[in-house]
């Protein structure tokens, strides 16, 4: 059995994007030793590349926006099965959280008379995002990683956590490695705040980093905390296709707000054959109308490329899937069809959307102000996570805390735009007062050794000689059968196929081999990512298959409606005894009689 | 996705070769030698650096037909908004996700890139270095509001939006080190950088900040300090983000000559 070195800390942070750096500087604020472990550089993480702001009504921009505003507002988005808790707290709490980032050094854009700017996004009844320019995560993260620094957080970069340790049922620290050497650290600590983001990667198109697979999800579970909506994956419809290394890179809803349109490989403009009952009074019925909303003109209604996010996903994979999708398995995005209607065509795409003018210039060759787009669906956001106390953040487990996007509860069936950032800030903080506050009140751990040789062995386990499979094989053929059979559209049929395919993925992932040594090597980081990655891809397939209805983001081909009787619960899962998965459903408490009074008063 | 990096628009590679041959400089760990190996892939369209390196890695056989390792090589966001993946591409510094294989055949003429990692960060393995030297930096500048945030913070200070924007351009810093990359001062301790002298400049400008305002420039005097700049100008060249280093560097300079002279009367 290889060495370890060990490490102490009162509270340890996994995850250095937004909520882990905010929850690492609440905790270390409160006097508490505090390491924080990054499993790449400090300020890469998955957050920089979050680009419309964070939503907090400071009621900068419209004085009638209010906290009772904003959390309708994310309740009506999360098709009323949010945690209504959290979506209180999350909407008092996000306009302090803003302007102390701002004190901390973050700049935001501002509005004549100096004040910080808001903007307008979906689902957001007034302007609420708080931004600067389209890199309001680079922002947030610059800010939050220059004000960490100096705090005596003991960081640790390039460290992999493998699996959490505990002392009875309580979290007692977690196993890791270090990538560069290949060496194992043990970290004991009175309370573990989980931030490690979402699980994109287990999809074949997404727009998450290369991090996001789910890491944080998978220790939670695997520890013995409960995982909930997983079923609630958000899928942006326009996302890049080609190349293939930036397949999934978001192109964002800009492009169409300023008139580009989607068109099938015969060249048919396929949104108006397809307009929900319940949107066709505000839909235009022909291109002109829809032209002259992009536009600006008020007595026009908007057309079908503006329709909700998930109805244009969907309509994008029907035209793949028949057979009418681009040489590269999207279908084609035109905004350079506009130089038929203005003559400064080329110029005002590049003044609207310089950033979407030169991530195609830059990373596909292609200039959008004179060829088409490639674009298709691309997951986004994960919804579901671990459960935990809408106060402390506190998981089903005494001493592990979780925050951001790991964390289940705010967003319900689907995030608002903006929400994400406003998130990390609020439940991030809270996450670390909490951990340091259980720290201080509770005794010391005892790392339990026998656990600590177990998954050590465990995780060398992909150097064994007789291993073949390739690590990165399995990985893609994984995120293959997600995106084909739990992705956008869902069926029971093919999601029990999912299930059954997720076993024989498990069975290769045991014969996974990591070629060469412990030092630096990505095929054995690859391999471990492996048990994460199918962790959270059988929890989104099992979920997705308890929940027999269409809401929010997830949408059933075999039960396309939404059931009143199904809005009651949320789907939980868990580890049982035997090692399998199981899952549950938790009724909904009833909502606070005031809180409901506001979802009443806001319509 | 960040601003256009200087990159022009360019042709179409109008002749591409069949293959491209990749030149990976690798090195096993931090004491070990350096040395090269070819990869060659078929040529497509639209390949970037970041797709080329995750061919050879799923396949990972020389031009010669001898097995070997993958490739390491750091890589996020693959939208040059994170900076991780910096590294040397036909001896410029750049991201590789944003490096596309037609521009720099264009450039180059054949069908031969070069990769080698960043050569003024300690070389882990391959095409991976130890960024933390830019970490310590920051904290030599105290680059960072000096407030515990434990009071009623307020509605905050008016800033107009022009003041806004001259603290914008320094603040997309992603510290990719591309700048240091490409500085001929910054070697051997010798002189702390641009990188660090954009974030003294931003953080002099900030309201609460300029608290702080003479332990940066403190810093700023020290051995390693501004004074060292050759004014080669290489930095703002090389900036992914447009970051004007150059002025920071006269500004601050400027603010270090007042602050020096003034201490110089205190003393």
């Amino acid at each position: 059995m290889p060495e370890h070195d060990s490490f102490e800390h009162d509270v340890i942070v996994i995850g250095a994007g937004g909520a882990g750096l905010r929850a690492a500087i609440e905790a270390s604020a409160q006097g508490v030793s505090v390491g924080l472990i990054c499993k790449s550089l400090l300020g890469k993480a998955h957050t920089v590349m979050a680009e419309g702001g964070m939503a907090a009504a400071i009621a900068n921009v419209d004085e009638r926006d209010n906290w009772k505003v904003h959390f309708s507002d994310t309740m009506r988005g999360g098709q009323y099965v949010n945690n209504w808790k959290m979506a209180e707290l999350h909407a008092k709490e996000a306009p302090d959280r803003v302007r102390e980032l701002e004190a901390w050094g973050a700049v935001f854009d501002r509005t004549p008379d100096g004040k910080i700017l808001q903007r307008n996004f979906g689902g957001h009844k007034y302007p609420r995002l708080a931004h600067v320019g389209d890199r309001t995560g680079l922002e947030m993260i610059r800010t939050l990683q220059d004000h960490g620094i100096h705090q005596g957080i003991e960081v640790h970069m390039e460290v992999t956590v493998v699996a959490l340790l505990k002392d009875g049922d309580r979290v007692a620290g977690a196993l890791a490695y270090e990538r560069e050497k290949g060496r194992f650290r043990v970290f004991k600590a009175k309370a573990v705040v989980l931030a490690t983001g979402g699980v994109g990667r287990a999809f074949k198109i997404s727009s998450n980093s290369w991090e996001y697979t789910g890491d944080g999800h998978s220790l939670a579970y695997h520890a013995g905390a409960e995982l909930q909506d997983m079923e609630f994956v958000q899928f942006h419809p326009t996302g890049m296709v080609f190349p293939p290394s930036v397949r999934g890179i978001l192109v964002t809803e800009g492009v169409r707000g300023e008139g580009g349109i989607l068109k099938n490989n015969r060249g048919e403009r396929f949104m108006f054959d397809d307009i929900p009952d319940l949107y066709k009074d505000q839909t235009a019925d022909n291109p002109e109308e829809g032209w002259r909303y992009t536009q600006g003109d008020k007595s026009a209604r908007r057309p079908p490329e503006l329709l909700t996010r998930d109805h244009v996903a969907r309509c994008i994979v029907r035209e793949i899937r028949e057979g009418r999708g681009s040489p590269n398995g999207g279908v084609f995005l035109d905004i350079a069809w506009i130089k038929e209607k203005r003559g400064d065509a080329e110029a005002h795409i590049k003044k609207k959307l310089p950033s979407m003018y030169h991530q195609f210039k830059q990373l596909a060759d292609i200039d959008i102000t004179k060829e088409p787009m490639e674009v298709g669906p691309t997951t986004h956001y994960m919804m579901g996570g671990i459960r935990v106390d809408a106060e402390t953040q506190m998981s089903t487990i005494p001493g592990l805390f979780a925050a951001g996007e790991c964390a289940v509860g705010l967003h319900g069936a689907n995030r608002l735009g903006g929400n994400s950032l406003s998130d990390l800030l609020v439940f991030g903080k809270r996450a670390g007062e909490f951990a340091a506050k259980f720290a201080a009140e509770n005794g010391g751990v005892t790392i339990d050794n026998a656990q600590v040789d177990d998954e050590t062995k465990k995780a060398l386990a992909p150097f064994e000689a007789s291993r073949t499979e390739n690590p990165y094989e399995i990985q893609a053929d994984l995120q293959e059968m997600m995106q084909d059979k739990v992705g956008i559209v869902r069926k029971e049929e093919e999601m029990l196929e999912a299930v059954a395919e997720i076993g024989e993925l498990w069975k290769r992932t045991a014969n996974a081999k990591a070629p060469g040594n412990v030092e630096y090597n990505p095929g054995w980081h690859t391999a471990l990512d492996l048990e994460n990655l199918l962790t959270v891809s059988e929890a989104i397939a099992r979920s997705a298959i308890e929940r027999r209805e269409s809401r929010g983001a997830q949408f059933r081909e075999d039960y396309p409606e939404k059931k009143p009787e199904l809005a009651k619960f949320n789907v939980v899962v868990k580890k049982a005894e035997d090692g399998s998965m199981e899952v549950s459903r938790a009724t909904i408490p009833e909502i606070a009689p005031e809180l409901s009074e506001i979802i009443k008063e806001m319509g | 996705m960040s601003s256009n990096n200087g990159n022009k628009i360019k042709a179409r590679l109008t002749d591409p070769p069949e293959t491209v041959r990749v030149r990976v400089k690798r090195r096993e760990r931090p004491d070990a030698p350096q040395y090269v190996e070819t990869f060659e892939i078929p040529y497509r369209r639209n390949l970037n650096v970041i797709s080329v390196l995750m061919e050879i890695r799923k396949n990972p056989v020389k031009a010669d037909g001898t097995e070997t390792t993958p490739p390491v090589w750091d890589m996020n966001c693959l939208e040059q908004v994170c900076g991780i993946c910096t590294m040397v591409i036909n001896g410029r510094v750049r991201q590789s996700c944003s490096a596309l294989i037609d521009d720099i055949l264009l450039e180059a003429g054949g069908n031969e890139v070069v990769l080698e990692p960043m050569t003024k960060f300690p070389n882990v393995r391959d095409l991976k270095v130890d960024r933390s030297p830019m970490f310590d930096h920051l904290k030599k500048v105290h680059a960072w509001v000096e407030l515990d945030g434990y009071h009623d913070l307020g509605p905050g200070p008016h800033t107009p939006q022009e003041t806004q924007q001259e603290r914008y351009a320094y603040s997309r810093c992603m510290t990719c080190g591309c700048c240091l990359e490409a500085c001929p001062q910054y070697h051997d301790d010798n002189y702390i950088g641009p990188q660090a002298i954009a974030q003294v400049r931003l953080f002099n400008m900030h309201p609460t900040g300029k608290m702080n305002r003479d332990e940066r420039l403190d810093a700023m005097m020290d051995d390693d300090g501004i004074a060292n700049c050759g004014n080669s100008q290489n930095c703002v060249q090389v900036c992914p983000m447009n970051i004007p280093l150059t002025r920071a560097i006269y500004e601050t300079n400027r603010e270090v000559t007042v602050h020096g002279l003034f201490g110089w009367l205190r003393k």
